[in-house]
């Protein structure tokens, strides 16, 4: 059954393509190719026909599509009219609706920031990750491929706070043992970095491999000159070379016009030449090649349909964020020898993935259409049990339980003090309340989520801060106090609270649990708090579900 | 059965446990019934005491101070500036005129002038001298106090084992990394000193907060039925970490209104000042590891008038710490460091300045068993380079784990299954113990 079902796509394309002249038409149907990647799914999984998928309930959808694709919650009004929406196609609807949103470039620029800055080595890159999430929004909503945007950051060169694809190169200061690394973790899922200093005892690649990548920028530097007269944060790229001395240490400053491995032996020794040569596809280019034409060949090389990971690398990326497990773990480690849970269906989705040019918004409508999708959360599985059965829970990154909050709270952004001095403004956005949250709430996108643990300091935010709990008074003129004055009835305002906290009705446990604490506590604006407080420190809150 | 299971975890290898391995070992009913969590295992394999009463205190001085303006003066050479040498309690041991009350406790202090490294860029620098190892995008180095937290702090301590005072720069990158968010620094910012840290103090009475705590329990039922059980008793105990932090007794130890008058004005009443009196406290009521930050120390304009500033902060409250914490018997088991990333060019610049400088530096350690009233390390005349018993930055790592009795050569595992020890190479500095 499965080999009949691998082959059908191309065939439904190869029709296509006869049928349909515009070219948007020839990509093959989202929702069909989630149809047939459930069916590859239960194929290899081999698990009983007889346990069906559940799914869950249009709440529970919303919640969790609005999360995974805007990074907020919806509000009471949106939870309402969808759950009485009797539209058959409504989930895909929304989806659409939301891929529109101008907050689904914003989400994922944020998300692809993170991934990007919570590796990098040189902590003053912090000064252009406004504009890298600023270029990355920009990107995800104006539909631009990922081979655009990974063609953008490989090639980026000239002031990271113009350009925001030079954030890359900056956050790894332009050094190209650390770029390539990037480069390979973040577009290909290969962590070749490993072969940096010695053959990988357990892959493949040699370290010669990892060096000949590491040829492709050489010439690339990173400067960055921070005086009182001068600010300047550039990625220069460089072809003519006169002897110079080295600079002191490992600074970098400029290029140089070939790269050498280190002899491990003889550190002091130059090393050996080496020519680049990109791994992936055995493709390589001679010695001397000038810089633009090694890195825009490599980006081009990168992208091509005929190098096995750059389309697996962000289908199991995707795929692991929107249903908490990813094919390969970490999501960025998907090299040769790593194991699979399900490699005919990852393979599938990531060829079709890879017709579409790369088609980022295609694939958020093709894996959200999965039963997967539409499944509910369980915990975590044991690594005993059979994969991919369940949705799987995850915490919410910094900037989604920061807008989770402020949507609660009912009050808008709060901006960074004015009046900062020059470095206030540099750095502005990190100083930012959004910017401080995501201090002490924020994760490597990248680490397995299952080991993203909460914090004390986290806790302590919730249930002590000022702010929080100035948000959750009953009087004054927050959100509380005016839905109060609004709604007499305990019961529909209890309702209420839940559907703005959690964009839920409570249950009629909790509905009882929580009229018994207002009976209880004989004040009526102190249990409301109470109540507000207590949904907002809960599990759920901090939770994508 | 939970308790053979702990056992078990604690005796592993590798001396860390991932989610994955703890659930490999749990059987699928006893995670599922919610018998342990991972925050208990988190608990259990922890040490229960802090290891034989050691603890650390890190002075980072931020920039990179001048060598020659603070503990290696040259006034013989033109390199060394109009800064002259003062003796010192300790015999022969002669340091820069900008310290007249760290000279009288130079009895307690072993100096080391021969510090050297390649890194003179200060983000780069600075994680290396708080992790012993270079930035990489892959693996997160810890930083010293989430290592020391990790391999001595008493992990059933009301207050957090690592706190960091006093911000270091925007995007500093040194955190707990691989060990996990459970030994992060608890960061307050040098403002704060003497008030309470932010957001532990309770927004209402004692009473009503237990309440609410009791509201939150009652109404995480059904999101734990529903599939979210672990995430739910993990969050509890988060909560209810937190919670006994805010209301423990301890947090007293935060409050520097408790400090005797005479003893505020031994400190000094300056930002740094307050900040050491702080650590002092902070380490008497059972926190294993402060951090105190001093900045400001990149002098490359004016760096005689501004070192001898910058050296005004430091002098009275470095020589009360020490003074201090031998008085309360308290030295020989608290290891005292100063350090910045790096030193400073030897030739003065034409802004009267100073550039940076990793080849030939200077630091101190006291405390924690370290033989005072002597120098190790030797720099050529003008300070240029090291002549004598070089000390890179591994050997001071592996140093300072051999003061607080930590093993130096324990791998904890990075996010891609790669054994990482906690220092790698170098030697221990043996002439600084006694």
């Amino acid at each position: 059954m499965f080999h009949r079902l691998l082959h059908l796509p191309i065939v439904l394309t190869g029709l296509l393509g006869f049928t349909a002249s515009a070219a948007a038409a020839e990509l093959s149907n989202p929702l069909e190719v989630a149809a047939k990647v459930d069916a590859s799914l239960l194929a290899e999984l081999s698990t009983s026909a007889a346990n069906p998928m559940q799914r869950i309930g249009d709440e529970e959808f919303l919640r969790r599509a609005y999360l995974d694709i805007i990074g907020h919650i919806p509000s009471p009004e949106e939870v309402t009219a969808f759950v009485l929406d009797p539209a058959k196609d409504k989930r895909a609807k929304t989806v659409e609706k939301l891929l529109a949103d101008e907050r689904f470039g914003e989400n994922w620029g944020r998300y692809y920031r993170d991934v990007i800055m919570y590796r990098k080595t040189e902590d003053r890159a912090e000064i252009v990750s406004g504009q890298l999430e600023d270029y990355l929004k920009t990107q995800f909503n104006t539909s631009a491929s990922w081979a655009k945007i990974a063609t953008d950051i490989v090639t980026a060169t000239g002031d990271g706070t113009e350009n925001g694809a030079c954030a890359l190169i900056i956050a790894q200061q332009g050094q190209p043992e650390e770029v390539v690394s990037e480069v390979s973790r973040i577009f290909l899922g290969v962590q070749i970095q490993c072969a940096q200093c010695h053959d990988h005892p357990t892959d493949r690649w040699k370290r010669e491999q990892f060096h000949e990548l590491a040829a492709f920028f050489p010439r690339t530097a990173s400067q960055l000159i921070l005086t009182p007269d001068r600010r300047e944060i550039k990625v220069v790229s460089q072809d003519f070379f006169l002897n110079r001395q080295p600079p002191m240490g490992n600074m970098r400053r400029r290029g140089t016009a070939e790269h050498y491995m280190s002899d491990l032996k003889n550190p002091t020794d130059k090393g050996k030449l080496m020519e680049p040569v990109f791994f992936a596809t055995g493709d390589k280019l001679p010695l001397g090649t000038k810089d633009a034409d090694r890195r825009g060949t490599l980006a081009k090389w990168i992208t091509e349909q005929d190098n096995p990971y750059f389309a697996k690398a962000f289908v199991n990326r995707l795929w692991s964020e929107l249903n908490g497990e990813g094919f390969y773990e970490p999501v960025d480690d998907i090299g040769p020898d790593r194991d699979c849970t399900a490699p005919k269906t990852v393979e599938y989705l990531a060829q079709e993935f890879g017709k579409t040019n790369y088609d980022i918004k295609w694939l958020f409508r093709a894996i959200t259409a999965t039963s997967l999708y539409n499944a509910p959360s369980a915990p975590r599985r044991n690594p005993d049990q059979t994969p991919m059965q369940t949705n799987v829970a995850q915490r919410l990154r910094g900037d989604q339980l920061f807008d989770n909050l402020l949507n609660a709270l009912g009050v808008s952004e709060p901006q960074p003090p004015g009046g900062a001095g020059a470095m206030g403004a540099l750095y502005g956005r990190r100083f930012s309340p959004r910017g401080n949250f995501n201090t002490v709430f924020g994760y490597d996108p990248s680490e397995r989520r299952d080991e993203v643990a909460g914090s004390i300091p986290q806790a302590l935010v919730f249930m002590n801060g000022a702010n929080v709990n100035a948000g959750i008074r009953a009087n004054g003129r927050t959100a509380l106090a005016k839905t109060m004055s609004e709604i007499k009835d305990d019961q529909s305002l209890v309702g209420e609270i839940y559907l703005r906290v959690l964009a839920r009705e409570p249950s009629s446990n909790e509905m009882k649990t929580s009229l018994a604490y207002i009976k209880k506590v004989g004040n009526r604006n102190e249990a409301f708090e109470d109540l507000q407080w207590s949904l907002i420190n809960s599990t759920e809150f901090l939770h994508r579900k | 059965m939970s308790l053979h299971l702990q056992s078990d975890i604690s005796i592993s290898r590798r001396g860390q446990f991932r989610r994955r391995d703890f659930l490999r070992l749990v059987t699928a009913g006893a995670a599922a019934g919610g018998l342990v969590s991972w925050q208990d295992v988190m608990a259990e394999s922890a040490p229960l005491l802090r290891k034989q009463g050691m603890a650390c205190i890190l002075l980072w001085m931020q920039g990179g101070p001048s060598q020659f303006d603070t503990f290696s003066p040259k006034p013989g050479h033109a390199n060394g500036g109009e800064t002259k040498a003062i003796a010192t309690a300790a015999k022969g041991v002669e340091i820069s005129e900008n310290l007249p009350r760290t000279a009288k406790v130079m009895d307690k202090v072993a100096l080391i002038r021969s510090m050297n490294s390649k890194e003179g860029a200060h983000p780069r620098a600075s994680f290396l001298m708080h992790t012993g190892y270079l930035p990489t995008a892959t693996v997160k180095y810890p930083t010293l106090g989430s290592i020391v937290a990790h391999e001595i702090g008493d992990h059933e301590f009301d207050l957090p084992s690592f706190v960091r005072i006093g911000q270091r720069g925007p995007g500093q990158s040194d955190t707990a990394g691989l060990l996990g968010v459970n030994f992060d620094p608890f960061a307050m910012q040098a403002q704060d000193v003497g008030r309470m840290p932010q957001n532990t103090t309770l927004t209402t009475t004692d009473p009503r907060y237990l309440r609410r705590l009791g509201l939150l329990k009652d109404l995480e039922g059904d999101y734990a039925a529903s599939g979210g059980k672990a995430e739910v008793a993990d969050h509890a105990k988060v909560y209810a970490k937190a919670a006994s932090m805010v209301r423990s007794p301890k947090m007293s130890g935060f409050d520097l209104s408790k400090e005797p008058q005479k003893m505020q004005d031994l400190y000094g009443n300056t930002p740094f000042g307050k900040s050491c009196l702080l650590a002092r406290r902070l380490v008497e009521t059972g926190v294993t590891f402060v951090e105190v930050a001093l900045g400001n120390w990149d002098t490359h304009q004016d760096n005689g008038e501004r070192t001898k500033d910058l050296c005004g902060q430091l002098d009275q409250p470095y020589a009360a710490l020490l003074t201090d914490l031998a008085e309360r018997g308290m030295l020989d088991k608290t290891l005292v460091i100063w350090t910045g990333e790096f030193g400073r060019t030897p030739r003065i610049n034409p802004r009267a300045g100073r550039d940076h400088y990793p080849r030939a530096f200077n630091m101190t350690l006291a405390g924690g068993g370290v033989k005072g009233g002597q120098v190790i390390g030797k720099t050529d005349s003008g300070g240029d380079s090291v002549t004598d018993r070089p000390v890179g930055i591994s050997d001071l790592f592996q140093t300072i784990c051999h003061s607080l009795k930590i093993d130096a050569q324990k791998e904890n595992m990075s996010s891609i299954g790669r054994p990482i020890k906690i220092v790698d190479g170098g030697e221990v500095v043996k002439e600084v113990f006694a």
